[in-house]
């Protein structure tokens, strides 16, 4: 039998350089996070399915991979974290005051196929707020978001704000009985604008938050867009979420991002889940949001903790896929040395090795001995900058990528090579 | 961040592009013939980029933002549900999905299926999601050449069958892509407003 070298379908392997993105984004994300004091917690890939039926819905959960365990307990590998560190805060954290800043990272799976161009298994790095209620907490998550995406190296990126209480204000209002308005929901939940249409055209009464709802796609743009709706709802939830927007876009410009946030009025997002404030930041050509987040503020006292909160995670695999189109894509670091060796040169090499390792350099120690020659070809299949064959205890050719070859003690060459990199 | 490039649109081929391309033409974004698109399958215009792909691939452009808009059977939808924005009905390209029958069969009604209904089909999960709302088991046979598309009913008789029931209305439909509608909205609207009247017109 082939064994199958692809792995398995929707798992993906990452390739040094994809891994060196990854972790160097990952790695500038949670350092990000710990300079606005968020402290970093690790939860298991596990979680009880009970601990997750409290916090995510239905569909999502029968996208989760499942198991049982010796006990007969059903298990499932974590899809998102944000329940794992509710439980937390409401468990082991009980004892520790709030307002809580907790931040994590970790890959996250789901068995489906669809959702994240075939991927099963994406990269998440999260921040949680616990604790904070009001718009000065919102306006901080959101901005660390935009921080964070900054830090990874994204340098274009828009950030969109929205609210849930706007919707569920403007459901209040409209006047349809109980089962349209649960198939307006879903239609909505759906982004099916074709059969909301269909839904609110058979309703006789017709006010400004049918007009509002028809218009969800297009209810995005500056402080403008918030007297426009202004002028159009009159219900008390929406217009609070109105008031609370704008406070939130305030402290966006005081926190220096007022070039990059919109108001997003028609943001279709989990509208059981979320309670207020929700955003999600967009890069060019992406095709889906690269970070999101928002209020939650009544999971909590589902784990017998009630407390405000709000969160949100970047989407690591997103935020790679931005820093490899972009105009400079990063690329590996180098290998400072190969060092090749010969006859009794091996400890010479060993010895350099670790000399060139300690200044902080990349140095690859040959496994067998080769001449000047087969040096050369190994060299070029390492790609290192710079090629030190070790021929005896006292003698080094040092051959520096496009120079010639010198003949120099071993100590000189790490003198110079650490020179250098000075 | 800076709107950047062209509003591009997925359409696709088969039955479906006459429509559609008259449908650019009508809203005045691109005057194209079948000739001409089917010679190539990216055309640039000056208002416009077009696309042409598989009709079954025009979720998936507009999924992952390879294309900004794409025009749509509403059959296509039933069978792959994904991130997109479903925008506008565009009334054109109508036909039903119906349960048929060969013409000498007793089945009718949901009274006269038998406890397990063999059911083939190229769209399983709509024709699955029918019958178990229905509570009724079937053990669904996915065929890609099978006739369950009645926009005539000629194919129907040629091939002795009968109608008994009808799943579902198709039209084309205009869908976009959820990123493009927040970071380029002016440009997408626009192109959206436009197809938007013109297939009212």
């Amino acid at each position: 039998m082939v064994p199958r070298l692809g792995g398995v379908p929707g798992f993906r392997d990452l390739l040094p350089l994809e891994a060196e993105i990854l972790r160097e984004a990952q790695e500038s994300v949670l350092a990000e996070m710990r300079r606005w004091g968020y402290r970093q917690v690790i939860t298991p890939m596990v979680e009880a399915i009970d601990v997750l039926e409290l916090g995510i819905e239905a569909g999502q959960r029968r996208r989760l991979f499942k198991f049982m365990d010796g006990r007969g307990e059903v298990i499932a590998l974590v899809g998102e974290r944000t329940v794992p560190v509710a439980r937390l805060v409401a468990g082991k954290l009980r004892g520790a005051p709030l307002p809580m800043r907790l931040c994590y990272s970790g890959p996250v799976l789901s068995t489906d196929e669809g959702r994240f161009q075939q991927r099963r298994e994406t990269y998440q790095v999260g921040a949680e707020l616990i604790g904070a209620p009001g718009t000065v907490a919102d306006a901080e998550v959101i901005a660390l978001a935009a921080r964070c995406l900054e830090a990874s190296g994204v340098r274009r990126y828009q950030v969109d704000v929205g609210h849930a209480e706007f919707f569920h204000g403007i459901m209040d209002a409209v006047k349809l009985p109980d089962d349209v308005k649960a198939d307006v929901r879903r239609a909505l939940a759906a982004r099916d604008f074709v059969a909301l249409e269909s839904l609110l055209d058979k309703t006789p009464l017709r006010s400004a938050e049918h007009e509002l709802l028809l218009r969800f796609p297009a209810l995005r743009g500056g402080a403008e867009i918030l007297k426009a709706a202004g002028g159009l709802v009159r219900n008390r939830r929406s217009e609070r979420a109105l008031a609370e927007l704008a406070q939130v876009r305030e402290l966006l410009v005081a926190h220096g991002l007022g070039g990059v946030v919109s108001l997003d009025l028609g943001a279709i997002r989990d509208f059981d889940y979320y309670t207020g404030i929700t955003f999600e930041a967009y890069g060019p050509e992406l095709g889906r949001p690269v970070a999101q987040g928002g209020r939650y503020d009544r999971l909590l006292e589902r784990f017998g903790r009630p407390a405000p909160a709000t969160g949100f995670v970047v989407q690591l695999d997103l935020v790679c896929e931005m820093l490899t189109h972009a105009s400079r894509p990063p690329s590996l670091p180098r290998i400072d040395a190969a060092v090749a060796w010969s006859g009794p040169g091996l400890q010479t090499a060993l010895r350099l090795g670790s000399t060139l390792r300690m200044f902080g350099m990349r140095a690859v120690v040959d496994t067998e001995p080769r001449d000047a020659a087969q040096a050369k070809a190994w060299w070029q299949a390492v790609g290192a900058v710079n090629l030190i064959h070790c021929r005896s205890k006292s003698a080094a050719d040092w051959t520096a990528r496009g120079r010639r070859t010198r003949q120099l003690p071993p100590e000189q060459v790490a003198g110079r090579l650490a020179g250098e990199l000075a | 961040m800076k709107a950047s490039g062209k509003v591009s649109i997925a359409l696709p081929t088969g039955v479906l592009m006459p429509g559609a391309l008259r449908l650019l033409a009508r809203a005045g974004l691109a005057r194209l013939s079948a000739d001409q698109v089917g010679r190539q399958l990216l055309v640039d215009r000056p208002q416009i980029r077009v696309i042409l792909v598989r009709p079954a691939d025009v979720p998936a452009y507009v999924d992952h933002g390879a294309a900004d808009l794409g025009i749509v059977g509403k059959d296509i939808l039933w069978e792959t549900p994904g991130a997109h924005y479903e925008l506008a009905d565009l009334r054109f390209g109508e036909c039903r999905l119906v349960l048929a029958v060969p013409l000498a069969s007793g089945l009718d009604g949901p009274e006269t299926w038998p406890p397990l209904l063999r059911v083939a089909t190229k769209y399983p999960r709509t024709a699955g999601e029918w019958f178990e709302a229905r509570g009724q088991s079937v053990e669904v046979v996915l065929l890609h050449g099978s006739v369950d598309l009645a926009a005539s009913g000629r194919t129907l008789k040629e091939n002795q069958l009968r109608i008994t029931a009808t799943l579902g209305v198709s039209t084309a439909r205009l869908i976009a892509n959820q990123a493009s509608l927040k970071t380029r909205t002016d440009a997408v609207q626009a192109a959206v407003g436009r197809l938007r009247e013109a297939a009212s017109a």
